[in-house]
């Protein structure tokens, strides 16, 4: 048994399809990625190696970038706490309630697997300025005219503008899903034992909600802190479907990093510089990974 | 201490839970709201005439003879019957080789010996910290120099490999939990491994598979920004991508977008209504157990 198990041309027969594939398609092409971030490479041209300029530009003269940047990072702290806040609410009343408990879950989970290209639509006529929810207040008499009402998704002032803080929004209702159940299932997962026990202690639902299930489940807290981090920072479709061309492309005050990827790439044929946007997600991802673990991953205990 | 003041702290108690558990119904009920009303709003939008959308967005229709007018429009003339297809394809072959690839390797991972098994896996699992916007455009030159790009394997080979890291991941957690005993009864009966893998590891792993390909199959149904770069032929771009372009700036047909939106919906909720618990479970496993 042993022996057949050990033989190496079974072991490279099964890993091999995968592991070239992998290699091949997603390994190899960041190797690739981080050398054209380095190069000034447009469309039907070599690849001219340039060392840092790309990043030069990137951190000092484009606008674009800068506000890639503020938006990328407010979507990532948006969504990591409203998601760890709401996510944990939820799970917590899912978790206390006896009846409908699959119903209410799968209902808040529908959205993140549906298409965020769809939804995004779905929401810019939510939003839209006379037939969403202007529409509702005018009828409602909260306005005299719809298309007085605010420009959701068209108001450009203030230092995060006001259609950012819309999708931000939508995005959390899209995914907190995700964060209930990740959380949902690390709670159904303490023992029943140690909330018996400290019951008869005298100790009320909410404080063994602070006290037992917020401990016991912070490592969970690090794996849905980080996926919402990564998720956030590599946000695209959402932008992309409730936002017309104007407001993420050039000058547009409503880029993140993936928009610039995108304008960069197929708008403008700079590949260099859209791999070099590309190599600084990829860090950002990273470290944001790296700190969170760091600082929100404690000991797992035994449950 | 008495029996009735007990008694009546156990009522105020229960009374209490009672009014708790009502408070606890109406706000999870008031969430389902708005989680459905938008859905619920789109699909009824679409069953309307553009002018009578324009007049007013939140009624009923009225005029049930052209309730599926703009469908119809929507998947004929606006090709999202077209793109419905190229996603089905593009999604259906990337499970399927997904499925195959990956649980080959989760196999070798789980039951075969080799030293280096966990370091194989950690290599796969990079791959799920990995944004895919890094790989985009060197992906896409390199797959335009192959003349891969502008056609539907161009997708499904990188789809492919992103998928790779989550099916390897669980699949090797299903093959893990097969009690060893099974594979040693198969191997005295002098199985090889390719057959032991086939009749013994395939069919005891039949959660696994569904698990992982529903939500390869989902993911991959929903991709956008791939899409988006790779495909330029208007025949060949998947349904998110068709939608996007089929509103397009210039259109002001508002409730035939409408019906695209409920056409690229419905498939994914029809398999959601019906495996939303494995769904659920698959999505949710790979980030519970790391």
């Amino acid at each position: 048994m042993d022996k057949l198990l050990r033989k190496k041309s079974n072991i490279i027969l099964f890993l091999a399809p995968a592991f070239i594939l992998f290699t091949a398609v997603l390994i190899v092409p960041i190797g690739t990625a981080f050398y054209y971030s380095l190069c000034d490479y447009k469309i039907s041209e070599t690849p001219k190696f340039v060392f840092l300029k790309n990043y030069i530009t990137m951190f000092t003269s484009d606008a674009d970038m800068k506000t890639a940047f503020k938006n990328s990072i407010f979507f990532m702290i948006f969504s990591c706490v409203t998601q760890l806040i709401f996510g944990l609410v939820l799970a917590a009343l899912l978790t206390n309630i006896k009846r409908g408990r699959d119903f209410f879950k799968n209902v808040y989970y529908l959205p993140c697997v549906l298409s965020s290209a769809a939804l995004g639509l779905l929401w810019y006529f939510i939003f839209h300025p006379k037939y969403g929810i202007n529409k509702i207040m005018e009828n409602l008499g909260l306005l005299n005219k719809a298309s007085e009402g605010k420009q959701w998704l068209a108001d450009t002032s203030g230092f995060i503008i006001l259609p950012i803080v819309v999708i931000s929004f939508v995005a959390l209702w899209q995914y907190v899903g995700q964060s209930m159940m990740l959380y949902m299932a690390q709670i159904s997962g303490i023992s029943k034992d140690i909330y018996e026990a400290a019951a008869i202690d005298g100790c009320s639902k909410t404080q063994s909600f602070f006290r037992i299930t917020l401990p016991l489940i912070k490592p969970m807290v690090a794996t849905a802190m980080s996926l919402n981090a990564i998720g956030s920072l590599k946000f695209f479709d959402l932008i992309f479907s409730m936002l017309p061309e104007s407001m993420r492309g050039v000058g547009g005050k409503a880029h993140v990093l993936a928009t610039v990827i995108y304008d960069q790439g197929l708008r403008y044929s700079k590949y260099g510089y859209a791999c070099s946007v590309g190599m600084v997600l990829l860090a950002m991802c990273l470290l944001v990974t790296f700190l969170i673990n760091k600082f929100v991953k404690t000991e797992s205990y035994d449950m | 201490m008495n029996v009735e003041f007990d008694n009546s702290v156990v009522d105020k108690n229960r009374a209490q839970h009672k009014a708790v558990q009502v408070a606890i119904y109406v706000l999870l009920s008031i969430l389902v709201l708005v989680y459905i009303l938008p859905l619920l709003w789109i699909v009824m939008s679409a069953m309307k005439p553009n002018s009578d959308f324009k007049s007013t967005p939140w009624a009923l229709p009225h005029d049930f003879s052209s309730l599926m007018d703009n469908f119809v429009f929507a998947w004929t003339k606006g090709h999202l019957g077209r793109a419905t297809l190229n996603s089905f394809i593009v999604a259906t072959v990337t499970l399927i080789i997904s499925l195959v690839v990956g649980s080959m390797a989760a196999f070798a991972i789980a039951r075969l010996r080799f030293k280096l098994s966990k370091l194989v896996l950690t290599y796969f699992m990079i791959g799920m910290m990995i944004p895919i916007h890094c790989v985009l455009f060197s992906l896409y030159t390199q797959f335009a120099s192959w003349k891969l790009t502008n056609t539907l394997a161009g997708l499904i080979i990188p789809y492919v490999a992103f998928s790779l890291p989550i099916t390897i991941y669980i699949m090797t957690g299903f093959f893990e939990s097969i009690p060893n005993e099974l594979f040693e009864a198969a191997v005295i009966d002098g199985c090889s491994v390719p057959r032991l893998f086939v009749t013994v590891g395939l069919p005891l792993a039949k959660t696994g598979f569904m698990v992982t390909g529903l939500m390869s199959f989902v993911n991959n149904w929903n991709e956008l920004l791939f899409a988006l770069v790779f495909i330029s032929d208007d025949e060949l771009k998947t349904l998110p991508v068709s939608l996007t372009k089929f509103v397009g700036p210039h259109s002001t047909n508002y409730t035939q977008m409408f019906a695209g939106i409920v056409i690229a919906v419905i498939p994914t909720i029809i398999v959601y209504s019906i495996f939303a618990n494995q769904i659920v479970e698959g999505l949710t496993a790979g980030a519970v157990k790391g």
